[in-house]
């Protein structure tokens, strides 16, 4: 767990590096901090972590000239929801998920 | 790409990656791209980017990063001991999975 100041830089740094993106990756990235905040982990180191793997990935794309729609394909809800999975700690709906299949595991008995 | 196919393609994406990894170590545009050529046009780069980051985050692989010329440095993925187990599972489920359906298709008549 990184202290609340580090936490801050941290999330400086990375605002940085999205801002200094060509624009249609930045709004790229803009939408999927947007999406991510609200359906993706709920403490802000692995939310930092989602940001920063986007981030990358966006990077990539732009110094490769891969198109926007290339990277997140026909469906960027799709896109989100499935990224969002590689990152179950922490994540709400993870919880949810869990109670869930307890519950029916309690229903069985 | 139909929708049945991509929809089938997502089921297998991860054997496919890893049966990739398992020729030689590569990195996520190289795999996006290797892909594309074999006619998988419309798989998204995000999505490949993805399933990397899920076979790094449960051991799969091993990443070292190499420095690009432009932008960040790329992560080349190598395949280890456990990816290869991982594969190796892959490949029984799909053996299960393409024998059933060719005695399936077989009794249907429509196969030579």
């Amino acid at each position: 767990m990184t202290s609340w100041l580090d936490q801050k830089k941290h999330y400086r740094a990375y605002r940085a590096r999205v801002d200094a993106l060509p624009e249609p990756y930045r709004i790229a990235v803009d939408a999927l901090e947007r999406y991510v905040s609200v359906l993706g982990p709920g403490k802000s180191d692995p939310l930092q972590q989602v940001f920063d793997d986007l981030t990358e990935l966006f990077e990539q794309a732009a110094a490769d000239g891969t198109p926007v729609r290339a990277v997140v394909g026909e469906d960027p809800v799709e896109f989100a929801e499935e990224f969002l999975r590689n990152y179950p700690a922490g994540a709400w709906i993870g919880k949810e998920r869990e109670k869930l299949a307890q519950a029916i595991t309690r229903a069985e008995r | 790409m139909s929708k049945q196919m991509t929809e089938m393609l997502k089921g297998t994406l991860e054997g496919i990656v890893l049966a990739i990894l398992r020729q030689r170590p590569a990195y996520g545009y190289e795999i996006t791209g290797w892909l594309r050529d074999q006619g998988f046009e419309d798989i998204a780069e995000g999505t490949v980017y993805a399933l990397l980051v899920r076979i790094e985050n449960r051991g799969l692989v091993d990443v070292a990063r190499v420095p690009s010329e432009k932008g960040p440095p790329r992560k080349v993925y190598t395949l280890n001991a456990q990816g290869r187990q991982a594969l190796d599972e892959f490949w029984r489920s799909w053996g299960f999975l393409t024998a059933r359906l060719d005695r399936l298709h077989d009794a249907n008549g429509e196969r030579a």
